[in-house]
């Protein structure tokens, strides 16, 4: 049952990838998406601290990196 | 210079102030977002101020700027100012990066070609007297000195124009945050989108009579629009149509060139710089500009 | 021509340059410059980050200090290379319940007892180590639209020891307006516990006795799977989606961690040796793992918002939610205030067992870790950042972790205790990048 749902969340995530061709902007317009502060991994080291914690006291992982601790602390 | 030619008309249109002037040898208007009179003079003004300046600083028909200086120097050594300088440096890379195509050495080629629809084509052996004059790999440039050899001269017609506008808009940056569009004769930039309006738009003209097209609008929010080619400049030979791009290489126009491309990017200068290295690919034009991933519009014959 | 990535951005700079003067290049390029790069080739970039972590009620506290330095070789080319030590001292929770009378239990390394007293939540503070890490990531180019990275990390602590390596390919397309991404890793993790690694269900032995522990090391593989897209919507947002499949085979126990044997009373077992009755824990030696990912990012009039959610579920039955809430509100010299609000909630592990009973039989796999049960999670938190007039960036944040689990069904004696308490954690941040 939850492979099902799982599987249907996932197809339906990337269908997203059929209306992606529709959506941006023109190189021009980046100005504002390529501030620094607006990349998706502006502070990797904080992600990494925080990955570390959550990934010691906590039952999941991963998510927007891999799911996979490197550390004895789980 | 007859100053009846520096003349500015203000015009008034529903929230925008436009400012007619004649420049660069062509019509040029300044668009503000604004009701402001005062305002879109003052911005109108220096606009129009920086275009003569430029005019008669890069202008080949004066005798008393740097350009006269340089085309006169018979070999020897000239220190240039900065802004000449910039332009140097400009020329020079846009030389690499189009491996000798964009040449502004070049301009000598206009003293045999008249692109004035008749069928006047130079001799080969005209051409190839002129050729060994062609070459800025033959100046020797480190800023601040130039030095040509003799016969050789200098044409920042490739650039002036698109430089012109850039240099304008940042003059009209300094002076006010409303959106400002500049239009010198087709080569254009805004320094930001019209509050009423989200996008400035922009007409290309369509070619000769004959296509139905519906002409195609640029859309235009902040940055720099340039056409390259001119559907009156042209020559006919031997039953084809010969645009007015000249490959310095060779002294002939380019193979197959568009009639006319249009490229928007950051700033004007880089347009022109893209619509002009795009039409002296020929063939490959629309290839080139696909590549470079700016939008941009290429009519053929 | 030349490459055509060069020309493009060798025009856009060009002009730049050319139009303002060298001096306002800069200025100029933030506010048209498709990307302005602030790195050149050959440049070191460094960041810095020092953590202070402490749990409320005598329990864990950690320092952790990174230092990350990012060389830029080429165009599109980075080495990245990253030094992480973390220090841990304090209690960890063992897994056993409290009970009315003190209670005795063996350390580890079975040459020491500890005493915990009566009424009291059962720590264990054996519990110190430090660890050190170290990881390495090249990432370069393929083609114009295609990037690729390979890195290495191995991370080693007094019992513990990973090693991995991890590959990914991202392909850009739609004018650059959508990235795919494709990511693999191995992991190796060897793990020599204290001791020795605790045979299943063994029962801890008093010192001085064999103590029920292996003599080898065990192992684990873990490989995962991380697929991404990344979705420009317009001038000012763009949302990411990832799907994460992480599969693990081998040693998944924490060897330190026990059940309690109760009785029909909910008082420790009496079985006549005179420690604690506690059997060490055993978990599957499979865990597989699916996480659902997604992201959204907003640039408001200057100020940022930053919100994302993570579904996960495994074949533990564990299944967690994650909201994660971010709001950058930028102050007019650069600097900015971010508060932080993160919302986590999970279920429990199906072999998640809080205590053991005597007069019932041994289940295939149990665990009282109180990781592996059910609960809730709140972080609230504020950062500050600002800039140098050299232009370095710090960022100060301080944060509040609160765990409130779901309290298990309790009977007899165990009424009067709290199996799963709940417990906070301070966490203090700060960073330096230069």
């Amino acid at each position: 049952m939850k492979q099902k749902s799982l599987l249907l969340l996932a197809i339906l995530g990337f269908s997203l990838l059929s209306g992606c061709s529709t959506m941006g902007v023109d190189a021009w317009e980046k100005d504002l998406l390529a501030k620094p502060e607006m990349a998706l991994d502006e502070q990797p080291l904080t992600d990494a601290l925080d990955d570390h914690i959550y990934f010691s006291k906590e039952a999941s992982s991963g998510g927007r990196a891999y799911a996979g601790g490197g550390c004895g602390c789980n | 210079m007859n100053e009846a030619l520096h003349s500015i008309a203000y015009k008034d249109s529903q929230g925008f102030i436009t400012g007619h002037f004649t420049a660069m040898a062509g019509p040029c208007e300044v668009i503000i977002e604004t009701t402001d009179q005062a305002l879109a003079q003052k911005v109108t003004q220096a606009v129009a101020d920086e275009a003569w300046r430029i005019e008669r600083t890069f202008s080949r028909y004066r005798s008393d700027n740097i350009i006269y200086q340089i085309n006169n120097a018979n070999g020897a050594v000239i220190e240039v100012d900065e802004e000449t300088a910039r332009l140097l440096d400009f020329a020079d890379l846009c030389f690499e990066v189009s491996d000798g195509m964009f040449d502004i050495t070049s301009g000598v080629l206009g003293k045999i070609w008249q692109f004035n629809g008749s069928s006047n084509v130079p001799s080969q052996k005209a051409i190839a007297k002129l050729l060994p004059k062609i070459g800025w790999n033959q100046v020797s440039w480190s800023n601040p000195t130039l030095q040509m050899p003799a016969g050789m001269a200098l044409d920042f017609g490739g650039i002036g124009k698109e430089y012109a506008v850039d240099s304008a808009a940042t003059l009209a940056r300094a002076i006010t945050d409303c959106a400002v569009l500049i239009n010198f004769g087709g080569d254009i930039v805004a320094t930001a989108p019209p509050i009423s309006r989200q996008q400035w738009l922009i007409g290309i003209e369509p070619l000769a009579l004959g296509q139905n097209n519906i002409p195609p609008k640029v859309a235009l929010k902040h940055g720099g629009v340039a056409t390259s080619g001119d559907s009156k400049r042209f020559l006919q030979y031997k039953g084809k149509v010969l645009s007015h791009v000249l490959n310095p290489k060779t002294g002939w126009p380019v193979n197959d060139a568009p009639a006319s491309v249009t490229v928007l990017a950051n700033n004007c200068t880089q347009a022109g710089m893209l619509s002009t290295l795009a039409m002296l690919q020929g063939q490959g034009a629309e290839e080139f500009l696909e590549s470079q991933q700016v939008e941009h519009w290429i009519q053929r014959r | 021509m030349k490459k055509n990535l060069l020309l493009k951005s060798a025009l856009a700079t060009a002009t730049m340059t050319l139009i303002a003067g060298a001096a306002h290049a800069e200025e100029e390029q933030d506010r048209t410059a498709p990307a302005s790069k602030e790195q050149t080739i050959g440049d070191w970039k460094f960041d810095a980050a020092f953590l202070f972590y402490s749990e409320s009620d005598s329990r864990v506290s950690a320092i952790e200090p990174v230092f990350n330095a990012n060389k830029r070789l080429d165009e599109d080319e980075y080495l990245n290379l990253k030094l992480t030590v973390d220090s841990l001292t304090g209690a960890s929770p063992s897994g056993a319940v409290a009970s009315d009378q003190p209670l005795t239990f063996t350390r580890p390394s079975g040459n020491a007892s500890y005493t915990v007293n009566a009424n009291e939540y059962p720590l264990d503070d054996t519990f110190k180590d430090t660890r050190a890490a170290l990881a390495a990531n090249w990432t370069f180019p393929v083609s114009d639209m295609t990037k690729a990275g390979l890195g290495a990390n191995i991370s080693k602590e007094y019992d513990y020891l990973s090693a991995s390596i991890n590959g990914n390919i991202s392909y850009d397309f739609n004018n650059r307006n959508s990235t795919l991404f494709a990511g693999l890793s191995y992991a190796f993790d060897s793990i020599d516990p204290v001791g020795g690694a605790p045979i299943a269900f063994g029962r801890m032995q008093p010192v001085g006795d064999p103590q029920n522990k292996l003599s080898d090391t065990q192992d684990k593989d873990t490989l995962d799977l991380l697929l991404g897209i990344t979705q420009v919507i317009d001038r000012e947002s763009l949302f990411q989606f990832n799907y994460s499949y992480s599969m693990s085979d081998g040693y998944h126990n924490d060897p330190y961690k026990v059940l309690s044997v109760l009785d029909d009373q909910g008082n420790y077992f009496d079985d006549g040796i005179p420690v604690a009755n506690v059997l060490f824990e055993s978990r599957p030696d499979e865990r597989t793992k699916h996480g659902l990912f997604g992201r959204y990012k907003r640039y408001v009039g200057g100020d940022i918002l930053d919100v994302s959610y993570r579904y996960m579920t495994d074949d533990w039955e564990i299944d967690s939610h994650t909201v994660d809430f971010k709001y950058r509100f930028a102050l007019d010299n650069g600097d900015y205030w971010q508060p932080h609000v993160r919302y986590y909630t999970q279920t429990q592990a199906d072999f998640y067992q809080p205590y053991l009973r005597q007069d019932q039989p041994l289940p295939q796999f149990a665990s009282s870790d109180y990781r592996l049960a059910e609960y809730d999670a709140i972080t609230v938190g504020l950062e500050y950042g600002m800039k140098t007039a050299a232009g370095n960036q710090w960022r100060f944040s301080l944060e509040m972790y609160n765990q409130t689990p779901t309290e298990p069904e309790k009977y007899g004696a165990l009424q009067q205790q709290t199996l799963l308490p709940d417990w906070n954690a301070v966490m203090l941040r700060v960073n330096y990048s230069f």
